[in-house]
């Protein structure tokens, strides 16, 4: 099972800074860095907020760094293709097998280092993002955005349900290695199975339990939660305008 | 497979979510009719997107040892229709990237669009023309939840080709790189999932299957056909 981040979101040092400034330090990162023509914003705003989130948000460093080694395999792998296929510029390298032709160029060179600069640069303002702000708070924003009522409750029940699931999840998957579940190809395969249908059976069991909680509470098919409404801190929000616009200078720096 | 954030570049991120904001809007005009007529639909379709997200985050057993998902959205499609499923597949997405890491915010049209578009319509069109020709259940099960998985890589290898085609033969060469680098983990898996979710489908017949009845997969009659020899 791994980490859930929002586990780390509701006691992070960020946590009382306003949800909206937070989102929209990690969308306009995350927009700049995909914009980024050069590896330099990406790459700054990598380090960044790394800093930020390990140090203002006291996220522990081994955790973050295993975290960001989850998208590396594919980054890599990607990456790798990108390098021998994409062409362009002064040819470096060349090899011929199976009769594809692979050829390592200073352009391809620069836009597979590009990709894994915005990769970095990407994630890190999702963890940012992820780590500093609790999915809760997320809803209130939705519901200031008027996404659909519908939607916005569907995301509010399957959050709620997704700990529950992970729970009973992690109680069969116990009892089932005790009983030498996953011993073999075979019989991991058959538990497997049988772990993921009783957990679907559970889940709609629960479901059918929570629709007689929620009748029993007057359900119309709304659901109504308050929300603190708040102006955005201005402090806050020159502070992460300054820091955009940083990033954007970063961006103008012409490519070596 | 989930395309991580800032690997897509410039066009390509805002085409995908054009391409899938009409698959959604289509899903969340279905889930409003939905939800008016049958109130109890809400918290049944919350529970399975959870299990969604949660299926997803378990770990698969694979032959190669490589770290491997199940979509669980191939289920998902059968259950519900393709439509409903790339809603839950979307709030699925948004969580994963959110909670576990995998894909991201700007490369989610795309994601949405392999995982929770493409996947889920091939699984629902196989499993409804499989069981208007009669063939076993099972075999019906195993072909959509393996042949959606399928094509949900084979899509995403679409997509990242057609971001970075190759030099020389362009689309295609590019296409056969990123299929080829990618078969190693997604054929297996794939599957290994259809194998999965046909037992899942073998236990829930043999559990409730009243479920399936009352959400029209399967008539009185093939459920009778499936438990008679064990009764």
């Amino acid at each position: 099972m791994e980490n859930i981040l929002d586990d780390y979101a509701h006691t992070n040092g960020l946590r009382e800074v306003d949800t909206r400034v937070k989102l929209l330090l990690g969308a306009g990162c995350i927009l700049i860095g995909v914009m980024s023509q050069t590896p330099y914003a990406p790459l700054f705003i990598g380090l960044s907020l790394g800093c930020a989130t390990v140090l203002l948000a006291r996220i522990p460093t081994g955790i973050y760094l295993r975290l960001l080694a989850i998208p590396a395999s594919f980054a890599v792998t990607s990456c790798i293709v990108i390098l021998l296929l994409t062409g362009g510029g002064e040819l470096l390298r060349e090899w011929s097998v199976f009769g594809l032709h692979l050829a390592v160029t200073t352009e391809s060179t620069d836009l597979a280092l590009l990709l894994l600069a915005r990769t970095f640069g990407g994630m890190s303002a999702l963890y940012f993002i992820a780590l500093t702000t609790p999915a809760v708070e997320l809803f209130a924003v939705m519901r200031q955005l008027h996404l659909p009522q519908e939607f916005i409750d569907l995301s509010m029940l399957i959050y709620r349900y997704i700990f529950i699931l992970i729970g009973e999840a992690i109680a069969i998957r116990n009892a089932q290695v005790m009983r030498f579940g996953y011993t073999t190809f075979r019989n991991s395969l058959s538990a497997f199975s049988m772990l993921a249908a009783m957990l679907f059976l559970r889940s709609w069991e629960k479901g059918e339990d929570l629709l007689r909680a929620m009748d029993a509470r007057c359900y119309d098919g709304k659901l109504n939660v308050m929300d603190q409404e708040g102006r955005i801190p201005r402090g806050a929000l020159l502070s992460v305008a300054v820091y955009l616009c940083i990033c954007i200078a970063f961006m103008v720096i012409p490519g070596g | 497979m989930h395309i991580m954030e800032g690997f897509l570049p410039g066009p390509w991120w805002q085409i995908w979510f054009l391409i899938s904001a009409p698959f959604i809007i289509y899903g969340l005009y279905q889930l409003k009719i939905l939800v008016n007529e049958r109130r109890e639909a809400l918290p049944l379709l919350a529970v399975a997107g959870a299990f969604m997200f949660v299926l997803s985050s378990l770990k698969l057993p694979s032959v190669t040892g490589s770290c491997s998902h199940p979509t669980g959205t191939g289920l998902g499609a059968i259950l519900f229709g393709p439509f409903i499923t790339s809603v839950l597949a979307l709030i699925v997405l948004i969580y994963q990237a959110l909670f576990l890491a995998h894909g991201g915010l700007t490369t989610l049209g795309a994601n949405v669009f392999s995982m929770g578009i493409a996947g889920p319509i091939v699984a629902w069109a196989i499993y409804r023309a499989g069981a208007k020709t009669g063939i076993n259940t099972f075999v019906t099960v195993f072909l959509a939840a393996a042949l959606a998985d399928l094509f949900t890589y084979v899509m995403t290898s679409v997509q990242l080709a057609l971001a970075f085609p190759a030099e020389a033969g362009g689309f295609t060469t590019s296409l056969v790189a990123f299929g080829t680098v990618f078969a190693f983990t997604q054929v297996p898996l794939a599957i290994i999932e259809g194998l999965v979710i046909a037992l899942v489908f073998k236990y829930i017949i043999a559990v409730r299957p009243d479920l399936l009845v009352g959400l029209n997969v399967l008539t009185e009659r093939t459920v009778e056909r499936i438990r008679g020899p064990a009764a």
